[in-house]
């Protein structure tokens, strides 16, 4: 591990501290989750939460309903005060990991405090990436990328809240009209979402061929491309940002890989986001993308868990092992992990992508698989599309299961599909039913009708 | 005021499909629960188009039944909840929804596998659900369903009296 230095002084400057029971890198859906689990099992045992940011909580996915003004600073949590004290959660702000000794099961902060731990769970989330563009005008590199980007004027990702403060105050303070976002994906489009909302124009700049290309075929992509369109916004497909252009330590415009020159006073780069595992060193967690865990939320080494968006883990479809990002398996992951690390026996059970984002009034909720080439691999495609009403429903099977979903406009009763999927129902016996518009319980397999009908309530 | 109890003596509703006729008089009672006036006249002349009802009646031919939130012990709505809007209530067992910290971002519609969670857009966007009639001694679906297609119990009692049957036979399989 890093440095025996610093251990050494830590160790001397903090020799009382206890080892902590439970300790959780992250303050948000996974780790919360978690540490509320444990709390089911554990009464006593101590739980400390370190989190780099400065906000006791607030809802991640929510901080462009922030930026639109559907929630202000006081609404944005998704656990209040209370949820912390009756938890006993002991929560450190400003607190950063800089790193992991694994095997002697302590870690180090970027304070320079030692904190040892029985068991550590890392949902540390993701951090946004930034790519390396030429920068015209600036003191230093010539380039602009993850290191500096925040020293240019204007120049936004758009992750976290105080990403999301520091852009709102930046367009009140400078009247921004006019929004470029880099990144046609989820992040881009609910930012624009929040843009729009507001009165403000974007152009979306997407290097893919149409826009939400990860989780939305060419129907659905282009219902919503025609909807931005009409609204005055611009979408440049197939392309990317080549040289930005800064001006007196603000960003004036930038020019496009086609040429193009565009002045902007406000751009934010949403090209994606990676695990945030920084503070890892190399070769003592299993790792891919992410962190590498089993269906317990196990990594390799001993003691130490993952969750949420910074992990790979199973996923149901493929069988594989994915990095997910999203909310719902954050907490499904948070809890399963926080109940083995208090002991408990608990399968995580895998999960699929799925996402729901609301653009210009049109809702639309993917899931599983969305985009395959139908004659390849035995896919079956069955297709709802109302071209007049920008009505798009579109259900991929595979060895008669389902294994993806589109729905644009009507997402009435979406949450059958994803049951049928995690559920791996033979739908077969239904299949003429599968896209109809009024689509619902009435219309699934037998069995498994009578088992939503008349059970309990089924096992999730 | 119902008695407060944890989810394993939690009431449900169940749902007795074979004696649903499908005169959807469940849907109306829930819409007049949930209007303003509490009137069924008023409701329907005056809020009608306002309120959803949180019960569904689904129909094929003579085939119905009517599905409402099953108040999962391990809710995956709960779980998407992006706001903390939706909770279910660790001593009732009621899974709720607080409009005034639902954002409408339909994270609950994605993954309810009963279909049962609706979009209310009359005001600010809201997840629209059954909230079972906490104030009630018995909810007004239950309440007024002339055929007993919907029966309000504990699972002792469904185990005791298997939904499905009139007189409390086992239902033949």
């Amino acid at each position: 591990m890093k440095s025996k230095n610093d251990n050494r002084k830590n160790n001397k400057m903090f020799k009382d501290n206890e080892t902590i029971d439970y300790l959780i890198i992250g303050n948000s859906a996974a780790g919360l989750a978690a540490a509320e689990s444990i709390r089911e099992l554990d009464k006593s045992g101590e739980i400390m939460i370190l989190t780099g940011e400065n906000y006791l909580n607030y809802s991640k996915p929510m901080i462009t309903y922030f930026l639109s003004g559907t929630v202000n600073l006081d609404m944005i949590h998704f656990k209040d005060d209370k949820f912390y004290k009756d938890n006993r959660l002991d929560v450190r702000l400003n607190t950063r990991v800089k790193s992991i000794d694994t095997d002697k099961m302590f870690l180090i902060t970027d304070d320079g405090n030692r904190y040892e731990f029985r068991k550590l769970l890392i949902a540390s989330g993701g951090r946004p990436i930034v790519p390396k563009i030429k920068a015209i005008g600036t003191k230093s590199s010539g380039f602009i990328d993850g290191t500096n980007y925040d020293k240019t004027e204007g120049i936004f990702t758009l992750t976290n809240l105080e990403d999301a403060v520091r852009v709102k105050n930046y367009i009140e303070k400078n009247g921004i009209k006019n929004i470029s976002i880099l990144g046609g994906g989820l992040i881009g489009l609910k930012a624009a979402e929040a843009f729009l909302e507001k009165g403000i124009d974007v152009n979306i700049i997407e290097l893919a061929d149409r826009i939400l290309a990860a989780t939305f075929d060419r129907e659905a992509s282009g219902i919503i491309e025609k909807k931005l369109k009409s609204t005055g916004s611009n979408i440049y497909m197939n392309n990317t940002i080549e040289e930005i252009h800064i001006g007196s330590g603000k960003i004036t415009g930038y020019k496009l890989k086609d040429g193009e020159k565009m002045e902007c006073r406000l751009l934010v780069i949403a090209v994606g986001v990676n695990p945030d595992t920084g503070f890892i060193s190399s070769g003592s967690l299993d790792m891919a993308r992410g962190i590498i865990v089993d269906d317990h939320m196990r990594t390799s080494a001993k003691n130490i868990y993952a969750a949420g968006d910074v992990v790979e883990g199973p996923d149901m479809i493929s069988g594989g092992k994915r990095n997910i990002a999203i909310w719902p398996l954050a907490v499904r992951q948070g809890t399963a992990a926080g109940l083995n690390m208090a002991g408990g026996n608990k399968k995580y059970g895998g999960g699929f992508f799925m996402n729901s984002v609301e653009l210009l009034g049109i809702p639309s909720i993917s899931m599983g698989i969305t985009n395959v080439a139908e004659e390849k691999e035995g896919f079956e495609v069955l297709k709802y599309l109302n071209t007049n009403q920008d009505m798009y429903r579109k259900v991929i099977i595979k060895n008669n299961r389902i294994i993806g979903v589109i729905l644009v406009n009507n997402i009435e009763r979406a949450g059958i599909y994803s049951g049928l999927i995690r559920n791996e129902i033979d739908i077969s016996s239904v299949k003429e039913n599968i896209s109809r518009e009024d689509f619902g319980i009435i219309h699934l397999p037998a069995d498994y009708k009578k088992h939503l009908v008349v059970g309990e309530g089924i096992e999730v | 005021m119902r008695e407060r109890h944890g989810d394993c003596k939690m009431k449900k509703i169940y749902i007795q499909e074979e004696y649903c006729i499908g005169c959807r008089l469940c849907e109306i009672y829930c819409q007049v629960k949930h209007s303003k006036s509490k009137k069924i006249i008023k409701a329907f002349k005056e809020e009608m188009i306002d309120i959803l009802p949180r019960v569904l009646v689904e129909e094929i031919g003579y085939n119905s039944f009517a599905i409402q939130c099953r108040h999962c012990s391990d809710a995956p709505c709960v779980e998407a909840c992006i706001s903390g809007a939706m909770q279910k209530n660790k001593n009732t067992g009621v899974v709720t929804c607080d409009e005034d910290k639902c954002v409408g971002c339909w994270s609950c519609i994605m993954v309810c596998p009963y279909g049962v969670i609706r979009r209310n857009l009359s005001g600010k966007k809201i997840a629209s659900k059954c909230d079972l009639c906490i104030d009630e001694e018995i909810p007004v679906c239950v309440q007024n369903c002339p055929n007993e297609a919907l029966k309000f119990m504990d699972k002792d009692a469904k185990e005791k009296n298997p939904v499905g049957t009139k007189t409390g036979r086992k239902n033949e399989k």
